[in-house]
């Protein structure tokens, strides 16, 4: 591995100072899942690694039914999977969270890592966007908020300006009669990176038999974890049926623009974008 | 009684306590770690090795090139391949004729043509660097400068066959290492009888072999000056001996020792870093560690064959098969390694175990640019099943018949001819198994374990097949196994010591060493010590391969055990006997009809897959597995089922997963990211093994071999039942979701 700097500031003002004067230079570390590996393989290149897990912050973890919910961008996986409030409140928050990796990683790995490595197929981040998550983030011109569905501007590039870091994500509380649920496919049953994901949820009418409103979200099929805008809008306002479900989830397919690589073709993930999105969208119904 | 109870394992408390130590946990004081510098091309002449800026650097003890080595060349079966590459250079002499200094055959070398001066894969290993630390190692590898001048690559099989193809290895014109032709009755003849007649083309992709350690190991001289190599294999005398050829030395000037190895699946058969750490030892006299990361595992060592196959199979309206033929390739890679062996394997098992009154076989295994391959558990074996019982089970579907009924109708028993036209040898089981297997569906069909996909596009099927495979060395290769007994004590025998070479891969060869002595000698297991895999320390054991361990090493035990008795009775103290266990002669094939005696023996296995298909996704589950498997007796019935349930998830990985991709000679599953093994969740929610215990009348107290019977039809069992799912055969391995569902939105298309 790649000598490097390591320093484990305690405040988010000595952090900000710290990633300031570092500038490209410095790498963030939360759970080390992806920084450490890419450190290792040479695919990103740091002279300073800031570890995060010691800033409070960062570590915070907070549900309530009145403020929703917020995670410090250090949480691992397993705490908020270990969340029984968290759990029945967000289960398709959950259904992503609970995928990424196995026990192990489950235990090191962060959701503001997952948003700070900007994969295209990162699990977490569809569902964040249709949970419409907001990312919080402190810099030397003070905090601003991003939008989950504008964190991630590219491969591997997050939003964030020079010297900002992610604190936390804040996902307002459920409006009633939400459901929301995230599948992706793998070809086998564990650990593996999303050949395509989808997120979607909706907000029925108090009969349950109209949307009144939805998003999908879509994983690994474009540079960036995809909003569906079209695919959210052809549902707002339709009743609850098969036919308005395949519709959206065509419009869905039609969204992805995916590209061919080792883990699947373009046609393969536009098709899976497709059933991917449909059986989400009969499992958030479900759960509404 | 020591046999036939499941004896904990003799390494389980060390390996589960990580007290254990695999060669990269071993340290010698004053090690230099060594690197390789990969070709990272598929075919390239080497025009020059710079290797001065590496050189120069603070902590570079050496860099070796195919310059340093002795006699450069190394090869399980052929010495065909470089040990490290010598640039090819051409120069003029003085009366101006054109020469290469590569093409310089060394007069140590067996062969009369040299093969050197060219990259042929991208694994191939240009240099080694040693230096005082790991890092300085890697570092200076950067610094080496590699003239290459880039070759087409041959990366296709039927490419490489055209006429006029580009030459991948002088050796093999023709890019054909070896071919066999098997003619039994007539088959045109045959196929005028047949009243239903299925004909397909078939691959099979290769395997990496993933083991849990990849490769390493420490070089050193001994306290008697001998260069010695701590190294994970699975024949310690074989690796003895190529390092010994390689460096010129005499065989008692090289020692191997085999510490606890983490797996090896036929991956460690041909070299991987023994040479290279002798010669280094050898040359800085002092030791050398190596450690390969995954990634130089997965280029560094060779793959499971992949198969093409053309085949017909013909049979009466009432199932009685009458003709079968088969057209197959192997894609060798550039050198030989065992192709021409596992090729021979694939051509015997090639139309499964039946009785076919006439059988056409042609088979050749092609030389290209891509990776090496090898041995693989199955050895070939499992890529013909696939075909062979694949068609068996089309012919099935085409005759309406239950697939159980045909195999048993055609099934070999004893006294029926192979398709080398001599008898099966005695013991042969497969009815046996066949029909255990099909008793267990029936007997317990309310075992299905419930869909895990529940969705209304998911279907349900079953498949069948049956295969055997040889057990022990094939086609007249020398088969021996070693043993020796020492027994200390003065009235009564205190304790037994056994001498044994025989690799412990994981498998647990070392327990049942320990059980098969304790019987022979009727001593509890506790006195009984073994001294193991050190070739300082005991004769010649053959591999760990070939399922054969256990059946020779028992034979082995069991003569040394009696032959130490009666030293004992005669007073000898301590009493100490050597024992060489020779099975029957095997023969090789005759070159135009296949006519051998190619096998000691057979092992016998029969499987029942169940699985559910996701039609939209073409993603596949196998819910339940029955595996029944002929062992003649299970010395430990515990590590039985070990090697059935790990063989048959390896088999799935092999059927549904593991997509080894190269393109243009460059593997793109070079990691474990991309290149996907099963993982626990993968396994099937039931595997059920039935161990079938026939005695072989070949093997010590019956023993048969079967470490690689229960992989080998787990392909056919999983396609049928795709098939029997969703009414898509396939006819690729392996089954990726996308090809599955390609073959059936065809389908969809097409109806």
């Amino acid at each position: 591995m790649q000598p490097f700097t390591y320093a484990a500031p305690t405040s988010l003002a000595e952090t900000i100072t710290l990633l300031g004067q570092n500038g490209e230079q410095a790498r963030v570390l939360a759970g080390g899942t992806d920084l450490l590996v890419q450190l290792k393989e040479n695919r990103r290149q740091a002279a300073l690694v800031i570890d995060v897990k010691r800033i409070p912050e960062l570590n915070v973890l907070s549900y309530s039914v009145r403020d929703g919910l917020r995670i410090g961008a250090a949480v691992s996986c397993q705490r908020i999977c270990a969340e029984p409030a968290i759990r029945q409140a967000y289960p398709g928050l959950i259904d992503a969270v609970a995928l990424i990796g196995g026990a192990q990683i489950q235990g090191r790995a962060s959701l503001g890592g997952n948003l700070g490595n900007a994969s295209p197929a990162a699990d977490s981040i569809p569902a964040l966007i249709v949970h419409h998550a907001v990312c919080e983030v402190a810099g030397p011109a003070g905090p601003r908020d991003i939008p989950a569905e504008a964190f991630c501007v590219g491969p591997g590039k997050n939003a964030l300006q020079p010297g900002e870091l992610l604190v936390s994500i804040r996902i307002p509380p459920p409006p009633p009669r939400f459901g929301a649920a995230y599948l992706r496919f793998i070809p086998r049953n564990e650990m593996d990176i999303a050949v395509t994901g989808a997120g979607v949820s909706v907000v029925l009418n108090e009969a349950g038999d109209t949307i009144l409103s939805a998003r999908v979200a879509l994983g690994a099929v474009a540079p960036t974890p995809l909003l569906a805008q079209e695919a959210g809008a052809a549902l707002a306002g339709q009743p609850v049926t098969p036919d308005v479900i395949e519709q959206a989830a065509r419009i869905a397919q039609r969204a992805a623009q995916p590209i061919t690589d080792m883990r699947g073709t373009a046609a393969q993930r536009k098709h899976l974008a497709y059933v991917l999105t449909r059986r989400a969208l009969e499992q958030a119904i479900a759960r509404a | 009684m020591a046999i036939g109870i499941s004896l904990p394992r003799i390494d389980a408390r060390p390996k589960v306590t990580g007290e254990a130590l695999y060669p990269g946990d071993i340290n010698l004081p004053g090690q230099a770690y060594a690197k390789v510098l990969w070709s990272k091309r598929p075919h390239a002449r080497v025009r020059a090795i710079d290797t001065r800026a590496a050189q120069a650097m603070p902590g570079v003890l050496a860099i070796f090139t195919g310059d340093d080595v002795p006699v450069n060349e190394y090869g399980l079966i052929t010495f065909d391949a470089p040990v490290l590459i010598r640039p090819d250079v051409t120069y003029q002499t003085r009366d101006g004729e054109q020469h290469r200094s590569a093409s310089v055959p060394n007069p140590k070398s067996q062969n009369a043509k040299s093969f050197d001066g060219v990259v042929r894969h991208v694994g191939e290993k240009v240099a080694l660097v040693v230096a005082e630390t790991e890092q300085i190692a890697a570092h200076a590898r950067e610094l080496i400068r590699v003239e290459y001048e880039d070759l087409p690559a041959i990366t296709s099989m039927h490419e490489a066959i055209q006429p006029g193809a580009l030459q991948v290895h002088p050796h093999y014109p023709g890019n054909v290492i070896k071919h066999y032709r098997v003619r039994k009755g007539d088959v045109q003849a045959g196929f005028a009888q047949a009243d239903v007649v299925v004909e397909d083309t078939y691959f099979t992709g290769a395997q990496e072999h993933a083991y849990l350690q990849p490769e390493a190991g420490l070089g050193y001289l001994d306290e008697q000056g001998r260069v010695t190599v701590i190294v994970a294999g699975q024949w310690t005398h074989e690796d003895q001996q190529q390092i010994a050829h390689a460096l010129d030395l005499p065989l008692d000037q090289v020692r191997v020792i085999y510490p606890a190895i983490g797996g090896a699946f036929g991956g460690r058969e041909d070299m991987s870093v023994q040479i290279i750490l002798a010669l280094a030892a050898w040359k800085l006299r002092r030791p050398v560690k190596i450690i390969w990361s995954r990634e130089e595992s997965i280029i560094g060592h060779h793959k499971r064959h992949p198969m093409w196959f053309h085949a017909r199979l013909g049979a009466k309206r009432d199932g009685t098969l009458v003709a079968a033929q088969v057209r197959l390739m192997s894609d060798a890679g550039p050198y030989a390694y065992t192709s021409a062996k596992v090729l021979g394997n694939a051509t015997v098992m090639a139309v499964g175990p039946y009785d076919i009154p006439n059988v056409a076989i042609d088979s050749q295994t092609v030389v290209t640019n891509n990776l090496p391959t090898g041995a693989f558990r199955g050895f070939g074996a499992p890529q013909s099943l696939f075909v062979a019982e694949t068609q068996m089970n089309k012919l099935a579907a085409a005759l309406k018949m239950d697939p159980v009924e045909l195999r048993l109708k055609n099934a070999l028993r004893d006294g029926s001819l192979t398709v080398n036209n001599t008898p099966i040898p005695p013991g042969c089981t497969i009815a046996e198994v066949i029909q255990q297997c099909a008793a267990r569906i029936q007997s317990n069909p309310a075992s299905n374990p419930k869909s895990k996909i529940q969705n209304p596009k998911s279907r349900v099927g079953r498949g069948f097949a049956c295969g055997h495979k040889n057990v022990g060395f094939s086609f007249g290769a020398p088969e021996s196994c070693e043993a020796t007994v020492e027994l200390h004590g003065h009235t009564e025998i205190e304790r037994a010591v056994v001498y044994h070479a025989g690799a412990d891969c994981g498998q647990g060869a070392h327990t049942v060493f320990v059980q098969v002595a304790a019987q022979a000698l009727r001593l509890p297991v506790e006195k009984i010590e073994l001294v193991a895999s050190d070739t300082a320390s005991s004769g010649n054991s053959g591999s760990a391969s070939a399922s054969r361990m256990t059946f020779m090493a028992s034979h082995a035990i069991f003569g040394a055990a009696h032959a130490a008795l009666e030293k004992w009775q005669d007073e000898e103290r301590p009493a100490r006997a050597h024992y060489i266990y020779r099975p029957p002669p095997t023969s090789a094939m005759h070159p135009d009809t296949g006519a051998a005696d190619p096998n000691i023996t057979y092992g016998y296995v029969a499987q029942s897959a169940e699985v559910e298909v996701d039609t939209e996704t073409g993603q596949v589950r196998v819910l339940r597995l029955v595996c029944a498997d002929d062992v003649g007796k299970a010395i430990n019935p515990q590590q039985v089922v070990g090697q059935i349930e790990g063989g048959v998830v390896m088999g799935l990985g092999w059927t549904a997963l593991e997509n080894f991709v190269q393109r243009d000679g460059h593997v793109l599953t070079e990691h474990l990211s991309t290149y996907l093994i099963p993982s626990v969740m993968d396994i099937p929610d039931v595997v059920e093994s039935v161990v079938v215990e026939n005695p072989d009348p070949h093997g010590a107290m019956g023993i048969r071999g079967m470490a690689e019977m229960p992989l080998l039809v787990v392909a056919p069992a999983v396609v049928a039942a795709i098939h029997d799912a969703t009414g898509v055969w396939v006819n690729q391995l392996p089954v990726t979701p996308e090809r599955l569902l390609d073959a059936l939105e065809r389908v969809n298309t097409t109806q």
